[in-house]
């Protein structure tokens, strides 16, 4: 009997919690006696910001270490999986890694009767609209909560890392159990909240989650491509450049289809055209150039290669011109310049619509002057905080 | 009961890769200077000694380089005045400082490396693949492979007590497969300093150590009336390790347990009825005799024999075990295009170890798993499955097969 869980992650934001959540279910299974192991998909590194990435952990009742290893180890990707967490939701959207990898559907690996975990907020059938069917029944599950990012080297405490494995151990017993998971807790950092952490999730997840049908969710619009054999590679090394290509217009710039990229977005920039200035500046300094200058002066967006890094907006100088907004709010990635062009006031409506109220705040990095900030008087533009004077003697 | 008041020799239980197994060894092996320079999948083992020296837990010398070569150097010459040194690299960066490692070989310094297996380029790629390792196998070293974290830890030490012994003084490289091993957390058991001070002597040069009291110059240029005789003596260490490996796996065994089993240098899996095995180096071993292990279950006469040592290598012990059988299949996670057959290296080694032996096995070749490609338990039965046919058809004899290729 072999049970594998893979955890789905951002790569560098999520990198820290999802080695401990494979490390931790190691810990947890072993100490009731079971054998287990943890291991990534090594490709996935080194990460780049956001990219989908995998973390696995593997646990058996009954097989060696050895046997286990031989079963799951030394492996590019894991069989199948009893439990698929994903610690960010809009990885529902389909998960593509690397080149020629093809958007893969975030279920892929889920057994019949096993779990689709997901932190979310939102009910399962606003999930289901983005999740390819599957031919056989299996289980989706929701534990409430935003995503947990944070840097490659820090980790964003707020016990996400806990509440996942408490919903595991409601979700499939066998891989851990709540009250190794507990005790694992409170043992190794004497802090009760965190066992506590677990037991609520534990609890919550029972009621959260629900078999999906194989009618349930979407007709997978992807195809992984097919790698070819090696006697139709170029010799040395040598692979076609992608054929270069400028148009005005939507999608009028060449880039590579083996590569695309946007399901690395956890959100996309909304653009309101109409209060545009056409400055360039989201156009220049796009890292994956991703905006199409069209005929009018107006800049499309690619959305299937944005990576929603977010410069766009952070360098946009009229307010409300470029938003980040959850990528879960869009079901497509059609050109909304093509929208705007058709139909302006239906256009702002949607996108204002879409936009919600929810703000990042960017820092300014030019202009001057003074804004009121909390009840307080600040400047604005770039603050360089006073250099430190060396100590004189 | 704690692992340390059940064993005596182990301190503590802790859920590692195989890069920080091997940093936990370095730091146990008290290593005095230590150069890094970055490249994956090694990377991880720099990382964690910085860590381990910046927590306080090792005072060691730490050196980062401006590149391999420099790394490489900086490692040999510490050692030369009496610094345990130690370093790692993986793929094209271990070649980058192939200068170095030649000479540190000539000049008879026992520096431990690790080498993170890693397929060379082009194309850029991280997986494993043996023959960044292996490229060093004409050159007077130790070369030995490591298939879990637990090994990897224990070979370090092994590895330094080897290397360091007056009789040897040979450079050391450790090697294991990019990431299968380097990146895989198990939980491993770590010896306590006390034990491992049992094991592994100070590290002393003796005479040979480059010391202002002690007036030596090392490497000098030569003419030809000086070379041959001393590739003559660095043949003579070689011949002598043989022997010293064998002591410290015994005196190993000793202090933690019965940890390894004669001959030492190859392990054997099922072989005692075996008429047709599969040979290879690193984690194939786990799928490999998980094979073997199904397919004695219907009966099948095969066995898996891990090689561990490929430097020196063990001529006649493995004479001696491999013409027990009638066909044997071997591994090669290595390519060597246009050698005899076309086969890989290791096969190459092991047909002309047993070309001498009276009763001689068919031998086959499987060059796999090049750049991290899987090598799955159904592959390794498939290799089985062709030795078997090799066993009873002797114009299979010879062939060289590719296995988990696009074709």
């Amino acid at each position: 009997v072999i049970k594998r869980v893979e955890v789905n992650y951002r790569g560098i934001f999520q990198k820290t919690l999802g080695k401990k959540i494979g490390g931790d279910i190691v810990m947890i299974a072993s100490r009731v006696g079971r054998v287990a192991f943890s291991n990534g998909r090594y490709s996935d590194s080194p990460e780049r910001n956001g990219i989908p990435c995998k973390y696995f952990a593997f646990v058996s009742p009954d097989l060696s270490e050895e046997e286990l290893e031989a079963e799951c180890g030394a492996k590019l990707d894991i069989d199948e999986a009893d439990v698929s967490v994903v610690v960010d939701e809009a990885m529902v959207k389909g998960v593509e890694p690397w080149g020629w990898h093809g958007i893969r559907p975030i279920n892929e690996k889920v057994i019949p009767g096993g779990t689709l975990l997901v932190v979310s907020r939102k009910p399962h059938a606003d999930l289901l609209k983005f999740i390819g069917r599957k031919p056989y029944p299996y289980r989706l599950a929701t534990i409430e909560g935003d995503a947990s990012l944070s840097g490659l080297w820090v980790f964003k405490d707020d016990l996400t890392h806990e509440r996942v494995l408490g919903a595991i151990a409601a979700l499939d017993p066998d891989v851990i159990g709540i009250e190794a998971v507990e005790a694992y807790l409170l043992e190794r950092t004497g802090q009760p909240q965190r066992a506590e952490a677990a037991r609520a999730a534990y609890e919550e997840v029972q009621g959260k989650v629900e078999v999906v049908l194989p009618s349930d969710g979407i007709d997978w619009p992807h195809q992984p491509p097919v790698l070819p054999k090696w006697h139709e590679f170029g010799e040395g090394v040598v692979v076609p450049a992608v054929p270069r290509g400028f148009q005005l217009g939507p999608r009028g710039q060449s880039r590579n289809p083996q590569f695309k990229r946007g399901t690395t977005k956890s959100e996309r920039p909304v653009v309101r055209f109409d209060i545009c200035t056409k400055c360039t500046l989201c156009w220049q300094e796009c890292p994956d150039q991703c905006f199409d200058p069209t005929v009018d002066g107006l800049y499309d967006v690619d959305y299937e290669y944005c990576v929603g890094c977010g410069k766009c907006a952070e360098v946009c100088p009229v307010k409300e011109c470029i938003v980040m907004v959850d990528e879960l709010r869009f079901e497509d990635d059609r050109s909304p310049w093509e929208h705007y062009r058709r139909d302006r006031d239906g256009y702002v409506e949607w996108a204002e619509q879409k936009k919600g109220d929810k703000r990042v705040v960017h820092p300014h990095v030019t202009g001057t002057g003074r804004a009121e900030l909390d009840g307080q008087r600040v400047p604005l533009g770039k603050v360089i905080p006073a250099r430190k004077k060396e100590a004189t003697a | 009961v704690t692992l340390a008041e059940k064993t005596g020799v182990y301190e503590r239980e802790e859920l590692l890769t195989g890069c920080q197994a091997v940093s936990q060894a370095v730091r146990l092996a008290d290593v005095d200077v230590i150069a890094a320079y970055p490249i994956r999948p090694y990377t991880e083992v720099m990382d964690q000694l910085s860590k381990i020296i910046a927590d306080g837990q090792l005072d060691a010398e730490y050196i980062v380089a401006d590149s391999e070569h420099g790394q490489f150097e900086i490692v040999k010459h510490a050692s030369a005045v009496g610094a345990r040194a130690f370093a790692g690299s993986s793929g094209t960066g271990w070649c980058y400082g192939f200068e170095a490692l030649v000479v540190t070989a000539t000049d008879r310094l026992p520096v431990l490396f690790l080498v993170g297996n890693r397929a060379l380029d082009d194309p850029g790629a991280f997986g494993v693949e043996h023959n960044d390792a292996l490229a060093v196998r004409d050159m007077g070293w130790l070369l030995c492979w490591a298939s879990t974290a637990q090994e990897a830890l224990e070979h370090v030490l092994i590895g330094y007590r080897i290397a360091e012994d007056a009789r040897v003084r040979m450079p050391m490289a450790l090697a294991m497969d990019g990431a299968f091993l380097t990146h895989s957390q198990h939980i491993v058991k770590i010896p306590s300093p006390e034990a491992v001070g049992r094991f592994l002597p100070p590290y002393d040069l003796g005479e040979r150590r480059l010391h202002p009291d002690n007036p030596i110059s090392i490497a000098p240029q030569v003419n030809e009336d000086w070379v041959i005789e001393l590739r003559r003596q660095n043949w003579e260490a070689a011949r002598r390790a043989r022997g010293v490996i064998v002591d410290a796996y015994r005196e190993f065994n000793a202090i933690f347990g019965e940890r390894y089993r004669a001959p030492y240098f190859f392990d054997e899996f099922m072989t005692d009825d075996a008429e047709v095995v599969l040979i290879g180096l690193g984690t194939v071993a786990m799928p490999g005799r998980t094979a073997v292990r199904r397919m004695r279950e219907q009966g099948r006469r095969v066995g898996y024999v891990e090689l561990k040592w490929f430097r020196p290598f063990p001529t006649e012990e493995l004479r001696a075990s491999l013409s027990r059988f009638k066909a044997v299949g071997v591994i090669d996670r290595d390519f060597n295009h246009g050698s005899p057959d076309d086969g890989g290296t290791v096969f190459h080694e092991i047909r002309s170890c047993l070309y001498p032996a009276r009763e001689r096995p068919a031998v086959i070749n499987f060059i796999t798993g090049l750049g991290g490609r899987d090598i799955s338990i159904a592959d390794c039965t498939t290799m089985l499955e062709l030795t078997e046919q090799a066993a009873r058809d002797e114009r299979r004899d010879g062939t060289v097969t590719w296995l988990g290729l696009r074709e």
